[in-house]
């Protein structure tokens, strides 16, 4: 007889479901790394791009300039339990465009066309703005230059868009280049099981 | 129609009158006096900016309003506090479902308004026994409230109607006490300072003879007039670029009133004739 699944267990499951989605192959990856190993990862806290402060200042594109990997190994990524949806996402879209026909800003940000979006739930077809929007970033096009994440931070955006190391991707070089180049020491390196962990639940590195 | 800074009142500190950690909430009674929701109390100003009077909520208010009679409201987590104009606790009124994060507070004839951002709705309520009227934004027409900023603000002006920020469409609505949906002003545009820009804008919302709104991500304060043109805009440049959710209130003179939520300071400005 099957036990029943307590209201804990179940969120747990998710949690760790939605954690394991969204490192994607890169959980792979790590499993199967011996425990007592470490990866490199940013740390949004300290990433110029992300963390707070640093309101209307240039994307830093170290990650992408400075990686040995094809495009860079760090690429963004949205934390959908922080997205806020909006119509006008400026991360999305430049929003100092010239407001198109549709009244939405008639640039996109991303210069490589990362970033979808398709509107959720129920639509209202009349008005477009009264709609909720998924952002999705595609990681094979994304090279981590970091302008969505300066864009998506507090206080214009939400802050769920943030560099991360894929580590599908990254080859695990002992001194990182990104390490090296990067002004705020915000690429570090971290115990696997940690990695695994939500970032809410790892140990503060401030 | 320009406007010029006459005042700053409060600021970071722990001195008699300047915040600690939080200015949440603002609002201005019939006689000028300026109520300040920040850190775990409300702190009353006189018009020149000196402190009347300071005293504690149970709950750190996250915003204040004062009744027609004087009485002061303060919205907290899960809870409103209402005291006498001394700051003397008259009733707690607690309500785990309706009144989940109450972030404005208004009056309408006999009704009691709550924005609860917790469900991103307004509450309406009889004001005598708190009894449950009906919701006011909603689900109208299919989605309600878009407030990505985790404030639900509005203001009701002298006829009883309800104008409510919705960011996420950057707009400012206008509802009935019943729910029903009049209209609303604004549009979209990141550089026309007649528009809204960023993400979600306006934040708040205060109305008096005009609508007055502040806006994040680059913060400001702006006047309309109800037909939703642009009057003026009050002012950007002292406000903190980092500060948003700054809330807005207006007194009977035009005197604005934004409260800096980085700076913990309320700057003020009047009118100027050209």
């Amino acid at each position: 007889m099957s036990q029943p699944v307590s209201r804990r267990d179940l969120l747990h499951n998710v949690v760790r479901g939605s954690v394991l989605a969204t490192l994607g192959g890169g959980a792979l990856f790590l499993v199967q790394k011996a425990h007592g190993q470490v990866v490199w990862q940013v740390d949004a806290a300290r990433c110029i791009n992300s963390r707070l402060g640093d309101t209307g200042a240039e994307a830093c594109k170290l990650c992408t300039t400075e990686c040995v990997v094809a495009l860079s190994a760090v690429r963004a990524v949205n934390e959908y339990a922080k997205c806020g949806r909006c119509n006008i996402c400026p991360a999305y879209f430049n929003i100092t465009s010239a407001v198109d026909e549709k009244g939405l800003p008639s640039e996109k940000l991303c210069p490589r066309d990362a970033i979808a979006r398709k509107p959720i739930g129920k639509a209202d077809p009349e008005d477009p703005a009264n709609n909720f929007y998924e952002y999705v970033i595609d990681e094979e096009k994304c090279d981590g230059c970091g302008k969505c994440v300066m864009k998506c931070k507090e206080p214009l955006g939400l802050g769920s868009i943030v560099l991360r190391v894929r580590y599908d991707k990254c080859v695990g070089c002992n001194r990182c280049a990104i390490s090296r180049a990067c002004p705020k020491d915000a690429l570090m390196q971290i115990p696997v099981e940690q990695a695994l962990r939500p970032p809410e639940l790892r140990p503060r590195t401030e | 129609m320009e406007y010029r800074q006459i005042q700053v009142i409060g600021g970071k500190g722990n001195a008699p009158g300047q915040f600690a950690t939080s200015l949440r909430g603002l609002a201005v009674d019939a006689h000028g006096q300026i109520f300040a929701a920040g850190d775990s109390g409300i702190t009353v100003f006189d018009t020149a900016g000196s402190v009347k009077r300071r005293w504690a909520t149970s709950r750190p208010p996250l915003s204040v309003a004062v009744a027609p009679d004087g009485a002061v409201y303060a919205g907290q987590l899960r809870q409103i506090e209402i005291f006498d104009g001394a700051g003397k606790l008259v009733n707690t009124w607690r309500d785990e479902t309706l009144l989940g994060r109450v972030t404005a507070i208004g009056f309408v004839k006999d009704g009691v308004l709550a924005g609860d951002a917790a469900d991103r709705a307004i509450r309406h309520f009889d004001r005598g026994n708190h009894r449950f009227r009906n919701n006011i934004g909603k689900d109208n027409p299919v989605h309600g409230f878009l407030i990505p900023n985790g404030v639900v603000d509005f203001a009701v002006d002298a006829h009883g109607v309800i104008h409510a920020a919705n960011p996420g469409k950057h707009r400012v609505e206008r509802y009935l006490p019943s729910g029903q949906l009049l209209g609303h002003i604004g549009r979209f545009h990141g550089t026309d300072p007649a528009g809204f820009g960023g993400c979600c804008n306006p934040t708040n919302v205060a109305v008096r003879d005009r609508i007055y709104v502040t806006e994040k991500a680059g913060p400001r304060a702006k006047v309309y007039d109800f037909d939703g043109n642009l009057q003026a805009v009050i002012a950007s440049a002292p406000f903190d670029p980092n500060c948003k959710n700054m809330s807005v209130a207006v007194d009977r003179r035009g005197v604005v009133y934004v409260a800096d939520t980085v700076k913990l300071a309320i700057f003020v400005f009047e009118p100027v004739t050209v």
